[in-house]
């Protein structure tokens, strides 16, 4: 299954087009999720970006393995825009690894409100047969 | 050489709604208007900052020339700056430079938008399209999902019930409805306020600013073209900007907006006050959570303790620290690029005792403050603003 370079989540955008964001969504297409290093300073990023905030050298992708997280911060999305309102509503959450590193994904399996520092899995989700996502179960 | 000394000598206001009977030209007129009206013609304007934040409401790229135009401004050099939110503000600091090196003695800020031309959910869209493209837009992270961030996570750091909130929105709507260039100038209670609709929870309909059209106008001159403009010139005393990270999820905290402190320490030192020499504030409460952060970020209380002024009912017009009362972005709305001038526009109106009603008509203001905030705190203009009379 080859990642596309046109939609992520339904959502058409020019950002999906490098060669870099392609290797990052080829991996998903695996399964894997990959974070970046810089190469120069060792600064990670999740997600990943291509050059490094503190010195702009290059960074490469590497496999990010942590699973387990806390929830940060949540919001339910009940009016939304306009491109996702047949999906709302949605839940967004912002999970903190024990690293310190957050990353922001639909939470997708909730039964309540969810409540700031619970127990997060990091998931993999296949929105259709050309894109796989990453997501938040509790 | 020195920085001249600034003044704003003019100001014009139209009003805030749903105005499918105007479009930002004729907007942009409504506000000119008074100013005109008070002899401030074509001609003794030597350029202008003529600025709307989101060419995608109306397809209308570099609109400063047709706004111009439209105002009888054709031989003046104009500008369009933009900074989401803050483009009315950024507009005026941008003029201010201008204005304060030298390069002119007179000049026009206005800020204009017209959103109402697009459903909500388009309008939504739009303006969730100032996040992330990449890492957040595709999550169908609205505008008012970005602020519900920040509300959920100081709801649990600070113990906050959602009622705190509504309170604040309680307040808004009191000023707003005393308000004639209001977009919604009507009261709400505690009760209505907490239970309407959920719109991104915790944030519920009227947690939320509205989708507005309009556009304000001030006119800004070097000190001696002040003076002799009018005898009530309010002086620019301080300016401060600050920015925060593009991604909410990378900042350390959400329970304050880190460019907003950046932006009133600044401030305040430029100006050479604190918080305590602040006789009204107009405050960027894009949604209620905004509103109490604010209060935090600005000095008026510490951090989790913003409450105490909405419960204390300190930051109503006869408070401690009055705040936005001329209804705020909740209730006198939210026309992205006319935000900022429009809160320029309340201090000026409020320091020569123009707010008409005197339920809202704050005392004695020396001096005051205006704190505009772009996108989720990416841009944040704030301005100390002095009585010269």
């Amino acid at each position: 299954m080859a990642a596309t370079d046109e939609v992520y989540l339904g959502y058409t955008t020019d950002e999906a087009t490098t060669p870099f964001f392609r290797e990052f969504l080829d991996a998903l297409a695996e399964e894997t999720l990959m974070k970046s290093v810089c190469t120069e300073c060792g600064r990670e990023y999740l997600p990943p970006r291509e050059y490094c905030q503190d010195d702009l050298s290059k960074c490469e992708l590497k496999e990010f393995k942590e699973r387990e997280a806390k929830l940060y911060s949540y919001t339910i999305v009940d009016f939304a825009p306009e491109t996702l309102s047949s999906k709302a509503p949605y839940v967004v959450g912002i999970g903190e690894f024990p690293s310190g590193l957050r990353l922001t994904a639909h939470i997708t399996n909730l039964m309540s409100v969810p409540e700031v520092g619970m127990d997060m899995k990091l998931a993999f989700d296949e929105v259709d047969e050309r894109l796989v996502t990453y997501k938040w179960l509790v | 050489m020195m920085a001249r000394k600034v003044g704003v000598v003019a100001a014009g206001h139209a009003k805030f709604g749903k105005r499918l009977d105007a479009t930002m030209r004729e907007l942009s007129a409504e506000a000119y208007k008074p100013i005109y009206d008070a002899g401030i013609t074509q001609d003794m304007i030597d350029a202008t900052v003529l600025s709307y934040a989101a060419s995608q409401f109306t397809g209308q790229g570099a609109g400063s020339a047709l706004i111009a135009d439209y105002l009888g401004l054709h031989d003046k050099p104009h500008l369009r700056v933009e900074s989401a939110c803050t483009t009315g503000t950024a507009s005026l600091r941008a003029a201010w430079g201008m204005v304060s090196a030298g390069l002119y003695d007179t000049m026009l800020v206005l800020g204009v938008e017209q959103m109402n031309r697009v459903s909500s959910a388009k309008a939504t869209e739009y303006m969730s399209q100032a996040g992330d493209m990449r890492w957040e837009y595709p999550y169908g992270i609205s505008f008012p999902a970005f602020y519900a961030l920040m509300a959920s996570r100081y709801m649990a750091e600070y113990d906050l019930p959602h009622e705190v909130l509504s309170k604040i929105s309680v307040k808004s709507h009191h000023y707003g409805a005393q308000n004639p260039y209001a977009h919604l100038p009507r009261t709400v209670t505690v009760e209505e306020a907490h239970n309407s609709v959920p719109i991104t929870r915790p944030l519920n309909l009227y947690d939320c600013s509205l989708i507005s059209d309009g556009a304000a106008a001030v006119i800004i001159a070097a000190e001696e073209k002040a003076k002799e403009l009018t005898d009530e010139p309010m002086w620019i005393k301080g300016i401060g900007a600050g920015a925060s990270s593009m991604m909410i999820q990378d900042r350390d905290s959400l329970t304050s907006i880190p460019g907003a402190k950046t932006a009133a320490k600044a401030a305040y030192e430029m100006a050479g006050v604190g918080p305590e020499d602040i006789d009204m504030a107009q405050v960027h409460d894009c949604f209620t959570i905004a509103e109490l952060i604010a209060y935090e970020d600005l000095g008026f209380a510490e951090p989790g303790e913003g409450r105490e002024l909405i419960e204390n009912k300190e930051v109503y017009h006869d408070g401690a620290i009055p705040v936005n009362c001329d209804g705020g972005l909740k209730s006198k709305g939210h026309p992205l690029g006319a935000t900022g001038v429009s809160m320029v526009y309340e201090i000026y109106s409020q320091m020569r005792g123009e707010a008409k009603e005197p339920s809202r008509q704050i005392d004695d203001v020396q001096i005051g403050l205006a704190h505009n905030v772009g996108q989720s705190g990416q841009f944040v203009n704030i301005f100390i603003l002095e009585r010269g009379w």
